[in-house]
């Protein structure tokens, strides 16, 4: 549940004076969203190419006869589409390439504000060193030995990018499903909020484990949460996963 | 005492769906004025139970799920001023030009870099022939042996599409490398402009030489003095990178770093306009006999005449500088 180090995050106070704290994206996020969108824009120029051929059979000729004028638009055009791509979306996304949004990451400030033109500007610009010598390796190690896992661009910016998780409230409102076996659960001590979790995360993932650990992962938690039980009690809540995750949902919802 | 964290998220949850689906909208963009007020109302109650959160449930999915809805929100909030055509307008009317006076050593210091490479290049090939052989590129020396301009087949030689974009990318290139490369301790930029300039003057030395002087400037006189500002302008802005990361004076160096960054990614993409303009001459006027060796140089002349003028003079009225102080120190004020 609770991890073994303190995931890297930037912290944010804010002028309501309460501490943010953002989960900072890894290397693994980063390469991903950058794979999304590379093949985007790849895809655009096949599909782009394809259209063209269809249009006119002979591509080559086709851009040989157009006139120098034409041709250098051509060239600066698919130029700048491959630069402003990022920048465009940044600025217009709310700091999100579509390969950011496939993997919930998004580029914000260091202060947690979403980013402006410039910014995105400098850090899009930037590719060009992170890029080299090839495939972004100096902006992979720079992310390696960066404590907020930025590459340069990022650091000249002045920007992080952040995750966002999918996190579900469900399991702390789920009515209990059946009537508690053991009624008296409701006199004991509340529980504190690790123990709450604890017992909600394993409700909430109990149906989908095997019997065997399910069952073994129940008893642990009753241990934990039903110190107060007679043994009698104990034997009648582990006696079937049912009861015993009827009483662990009692329990967490034992309202003091 | 604390409430059961089960309890707390029930009663509380109403509130942070609502928070959760005016931010969905404000993305869209479709908000009232009523919503926005109650936008902020529920963001101010959700940084109440955050704080509460951060007491009592400290790394629970509760509070992890409170932590990040404040952030959305906080963002929404905290909004940059959005970027408008007018800003654009007073961008290159004002500030572009200003923030160039301003880092003016820069780009001096720049340009002088880019004509110490081009009076080595020239004076290497001058005076040892045989260097040409190392500083001028293979399929250039070709085709000044057999006493052809290179540029004549820009646009014929198969497959010309490879060449005449990598003759307008290549630029582009340079200029975006001058710059960013400035984060390697300013020595991208000074290598970039050293290198770019030993490569005109080996190239011009040699034509000189096997007497061809008038087809490299037939070719280099129509887009040349405004290419050149600008390469030496985006390297000045790599400079500053370079020079914040060395000597960031009273600032940390992370800090330094971006103050300096955003006032040279204004130099870079100042130029940008200008960059594409001067793509098309090189892309179409430049090359061939369309147009005579006149004609070109005085276009190239006026047109760098012009670039500076502008640069040296644009937004410099008072009317000007005292309508920008104000706006100006308001808005650093808001964006700390």
């Amino acid at each position: 549940m609770t991890p073994s180090a303190p995931a890297p995050h930037v912290d944010v106070a804010t002028p309501e004076r309460v501490a943010l704290s953002l989960p900072v994206a890894g290397i693994g996020y980063r390469c991903l969203a950058w794979l999304v969108d590379a093949n985007l824009l790849f895809f655009f120029w096949v599909a782009l190419y394809f259209v063209i051929t269809l249009l006119v059979s002979d591509v080559l000729g086709a851009f040989q006869a157009l006139s120098g004028l034409t041709q250098t638009l051509l060239a600066v055009g698919l130029f700048a589409t491959q630069w402003m791509y990022w920048t465009l979306a940044e600025v217009f996304f709310h700091g999100q390439t579509p390969g950011k949004r496939v993997m919930h990451i998004r580029v914000v400030r260091e202060d947690g504000s979403p980013v402006g033109f410039f910014e995105s500007a400098v850090r899009n610009l930037c590719r060009a060193v992170d890029f080299l010598p090839v495939l972004y390796a100096t902006g992979c190690i720079t992310m390696l030995l960066d404590s907020r896992h930025r590459r340069l661009g990022d650091m000249l910016a002045g920007t992080v990018l952040v995750r966002e998780e999918a996190i579900d409230l469900d399991k702390y409102t789920q009515a209990p499903a059946v009537d508690a076996p053991a009624a008296d659960a409701g006199v004991q001590r509340p529980l504190n909020a690790e123990d709450v979790e604890l017992v909600l995360t394993f409700l909430s993932r109990a149906p989908g484990l095997e019997p065997e650990v399910r069952r073994r992962l129940g008893t642990r938690l009753v241990d934990r949460v039903g110190a107060s039980l007679t043994d009698e009690e104990r034997t009648r809540v582990l006696q079937s996963p049912e009861a015993t995750e009827a009483f662990l949902r009692t329990r967490a919802k034992a309202v003091h | 005492m604390a409430t059961p964290l089960p309890t707390f998220v029930t009663r509380r949850r109403p509130d942070w769906d609502a928070l959760q689906s005016l931010l969905t909208r404000q993305r869209a963009g479709r908000l009232s004025l009523a919503e926005l007020r109650t936008l902020d109302t529920l963001y101010r109650r959700a940084a109440a139970d955050l704080a509460q959160a951060q007491t009592f449930y400290p790394g629970t999915d509760a509070h992890r799920f409170l932590n990040q809805l404040c952030a959305q929100a906080y963002g929404a909030i905290y909004q940059p001023p959005r970027e408008r055509w007018a800003s654009t307008r007073d961008f290159f009317r004002r500030d572009f030009p200003a923030t160039l006076r301003r880092e003016a050593r820069f780009v001096g210091v720049s340009a002088g870099l880019l004509v110490l490479g081009l009076l080595l290049g020239a004076l290497v090939v001058t005076l040892e022939p045989r260097g040409a052989e190392l500083l001028v590129p293979e399929g250039v020396r070709r085709y000044v042996a057999q006493g052809r301009m290179w540029t004549d087949d820009l646009l014929s030689v198969a497959p010309p599409n490879a060449v005449a974009s990598g003759i307008a990318t290549n630029n582009l290139t340079v200029t975006l490398f001058a710059f960013a490369s400035g984060i390697l301790l300013g020595v991208g930029p000074i290598f970039t402009l050293v290198n770019n300039g030993v490569l005109i003057g080996a190239v011009g030395a040699l034509c000189f030489r096997e007497g061809m002087m008038t087809g490299f400037l037939d070719f280099i006189a129509a887009h040349g003095p405004v290419e050149l500002s600008i390469i030496v302008i985006a390297g000045g802005a790599g400079l500053m990178v370079g020079q914040a990361l060395i000597d960031p004076g009273e600032l940390p160096r992370a800090q330094a770093l971006q103050a300096r960054g955003r006032e040279a990614v204004k130099l870079v993409v100042g130029c940008a306009p200008f960059l594409a303009g001067i793509g098309f001459v090189e892309g179409f006027i430049s090359p061939g006999h369309l147009f005579p060796t006149w004609a070109k140089v005085g276009l190239g002349l006026s047109l760098g005449v012009l670039f500076w003028f502008y640069l040296l003079r644009a937004g410099r009225t008072d009317a000007g500088v005292a309508r920008v102080d104000v706006p100006d120190a308001m808005a650093s004020s808001r964006l700390r």
